[in-house]
């Protein structure tokens, strides 16, 4: 089967809302209040949910709704309410001073996105949603590995795990035709859900132990 | 007759049926059992794939060649061995005080889990499923890892779950590279995500975005293998986990990850068929294996702590294995299974013996645990001494002659200067442990320093169960065992 020939109008919305995910992304790495960070992972994520939307209406692969509509019950909806109860249970609610400061750091995120379009480049000529797409994706993931690095609260650093995967998501729907088959969809989403949950009980430890959730104080094994 | 199911419905029963009983006994039994069964169904599908090749169930979602087979009898294996110990060293851990009853059930729910995830990664058909159990396998042993609720347990379990998720999210991507290439190949329709539909049109992919998906595979995947330099979570993970889970990360966790990694190398080496580039892979695993290699004997050498020693030690044997799979010839195939078979018999044996040692003068650093443990543990340092010898590698123990077919085939392929650095590295660590062995294990106790507690007899049955197959298969190799080697090896090697 042939797919429909999508309107221009699909390939887009598609890079714009890829974009916005970008820039939901600088404003995480610049956020230090860890309710408005994980607000801001909700939104990106229903922002990716939308993309798989638009995808699913614009190529009528109806399995990609599916996807959208995973991606929005778990990263939209249920994710960001157990962080958000796991902030409340710990009672820390403000991010240390990170390494780099809000400046610096968005240098470091806009040398990493041209880092991201630098590398995609040989890649432009096979894909289908415009050209920006995968260069976004590989970009949330840079930024991800920097945010991951960057801060110290154990539960920044879940959150910089969850747009690393975001980006990831990201990179399968740009370069594949429909997204991945749906049972790999299916165990990818169950293996968030757990891993956020396995992190959550974690850093609760962590807190009871170490009465902080700074994961500098892990310092203890070496050599 | 479903072959392929079972193998994984057992150990996930049994986690359940843990959740439900009252008592430390039935679910240490209950784990013997899972075990038990799927090592026997193990049996029963190595001589299936003999004799009818690949074994498929459910319209080819799970299948089962050569090599997963072999992989499953590893798990197998290992994961028995692991819950006859665990019984007894949570019965010694539950009167010490050190665990709570709650993470004893905690243990013996996710150990099948576990298990049942590398069941799932050796199975699965479809790549990303395999991804997705992959990560599976780590989430369940991150809670084992943090078992004892330490801060050096803590600590060891975020190092490893956030260096395993980042590595696993690139995994990722070249598991998205992989589809991409499929996809690009057959762009009208929703291409199939299986290993054999894959390899089958191996080559019209796109060769240039297998190399990608190879890269992506190999840091995450290798990450998740402990190979070097992303190696730093293992031996925190090796160290504070309980000593059974440390047996289970050591003598298979690392394999499967491995496993993992071979299918992108087998899938890429098919893509790049009669290309100048058709090394690509095998010189990427060859430089992060010696790397590997050559990194764990100087942590082995410095050493302060007995159970990171032994994790330096597998990372070592990880490399060499690596190292035997990239000599790419079918004799250091061969080996290099070979290797993995005997490895996973002899590691865990060195695990549980620290784990009594550990129970006995509660730590592992050498200077408290200190010269004499024989005088206090005479069976257990009997055991993990002849453990060591076969871990080091001298005859008559099975990993001797691994090590010989590596680097003699690496002699008879020409390449003299990786057999050279195979022979050093593993002679600087044959120095290096037994060296830091001796220390502590023989000699006189300091007077007035006896433990009350020493019991002798605690794990002897599961070292006993893999040190005797150890030694039965280090001289006598079954043909049907022999032939399945073989035949995994040719999938690995390429040929038809």
């Amino acid at each position: 089967m042939n797919p429909p020939v999508p309107p221009e109008i699909g390939s887009h919305v598609i890079p714009l809302m890829a974009a916005l995910m970008l820039v939901v992304q600088m404003l995480l790495i610049a956020q230090r209040m860890l309710l408005t960070s994980i607000r801001l992972f909700a939104i990106q994520s229903l922002l990716l949910a939308g993309i798989a939307a638009v995808v699913a209406y614009y190529y009528n692969a109806s399995h990609v709704y599916v996807v959208a509509v995973l991606t929005f019950i778990g990263k939209v909806v249920f994710l960001p309410w157990l962080l958000n109860r796991l902030v409340h249970r710990i009672q820390i609610h403000q991010e240390t001073d990170p390494l780099l400061n809000a400046p610096s750091s968005m240098l470091v995120c806009g040398a990493l996105t041209l880092l991201g379009y630098s590398v995609t480049r040989p890649f432009t000529s096979l894909e289908k949603l415009g050209s920006n797409t995968l260069a976004i994706a590989l970009a949330l993931l840079l930024t991800g590995f920097f945010l991951m690095i960057n801060r110290r609260k154990a539960l920044t650093q879940v959150l910089a795990l969850l747009t690393v995967e975001n980006g990831v998501m990201l990179a399968a729907v740009a370069l594949t035709t429909y997204g991945m088959p749906l049972v790999v969809e299916l165990g990818i989403f169950f293996d968030v859900l757990v891993a956020v949950m396995v992190l959550g009980i974690l850093v609760y430890r962590i807190r009871e132990n170490f009465a902080s959730m700074d994961t500098g104080k892990l310092d203890q094994l070496k050599g | 007759m479903l072959l392929l199911t079972p193998i994984l419905l057992a150990p996930l029963a049994a986690a359940l049926l843990c959740l439900l009983v009252p008592s430390r006994r039935v679910m240490a039994a209950l784990g013997v059992l899972a075990f038990a069964t799927t090592l026997g169904l193990g049996i029963v599908l190595l001589n299936e794939v003999l004799a009818h090749g690949v074994v498929k169930e459910w319209s080819e979602f799970l299948s089962a060649d050569a090599l997963s087979a072999w992989m499953v009898l590893l798990i197998s294996v290992v994961s028995l061995a692991t819950s006859l110990y665990a019984g007894r060293y949570f019965q010694r851990d539950m009167a010490a005080g050190v665990v709570t009853p709650g993470r004893m059930r905690e243990f013996f729910v996710l150990t099948p889990l576990f298990g049942s995830g590398m069941f799932l990664v050796v199975l699965a058909n479809n790549l990303g499923v395999m991804w997705a159990a992959v990560e599976g396998t780590a989430l369940s042993s991150v809670l084992l890892v943090a078992l004892y609720n330490r801060r050096n347990s803590l600590e060891a379990a975020w190092k490893y779950v956030i260096m395993g998720s980042l590595g696993l999210a690139l995994a990722l991507l070249g598991t998205v590279f992989v589809y991409a290439a499929a996809c690009k190949s057959n762009p009208d329709s929703l291409p199939s995500f299986n290993w054999s539909y894959l390899m089958s049109v191996a080559r019209q992919l796109d060769p240039y975005q297998l190399k990608l998906a190879f890269v992506f595979a190999l840091v995450g995947y290798g990450t998740k293998a402990g190979f070097a330099p992303m190696h730093t979570w293992l031996p925190d993970a090796h160290s504070e986990a309980p000593s059974p889970t440390s047996a289970m990360l050591s003598g298979v966790s690392l394999k499967i990850a491995l496993y993992a990694l071979l299918r992108f190398h087998i899938l890429t080496t098919a893509s790049l068929h009669g290309r100048a580039d058709v090394g690509f892979s095998c010189h990427l695993l060859m430089g992060f294996g010696l790397f590997s290699m050559l990194l764990a004997p100087p942590f082995i050498l410095v050493q302060k702590n007995l159970k990171r020693m032994l994790a330096y030690s597998s990372l070592e044997h990880v490399g060499l294995i690596c190292v035997g799979v990239a000599l790419n010839s079918p004799l250091t195939i061969f080996g290099a299974l070979l290797h993995m078979g005997y490895h996973a018999l002899t590691k865990p044996v060195l695990f549980f013996a620290a784990g009594n040692i550990h129970q006995t003068f509660h730590s592992l650093e050498f200077r408290i645990i200190g010269p004499g443990v024989g005088k206090v543990l005479p069976v257990t340092v009997m055991l993990m001494g002849l453990a060591a010898l076969a871990a080091v590698g001298l005859p008559p123990f099975g990993l001797f002659f691994s090590e010989l077919i590596i680097i003699s085939g690496g002699l008879t392929a020409h390449q003299t200067t990786v057999s050279v650095i195979v022979l050093v590295a593993l002679l600087v660590s044959f120095c290096g442990i037994l060296q830091q062995l001796t220390r502590i294990l023989l000699g006189a106790r300091k007077p007035g320093d006896h433990p009350t507690d020493a019991r002798r007899t605690d794990g002897v049955p599961a070292m006993a169960l893999l040190l005797g197959s150890l030694l039965l298969f280090s001289v006598w190799l079954p043909a049907p065992l022999l032939e399945l080697m073989r035949q995994a090896a040719a999938i690995i090697g390429g040929t038809p």
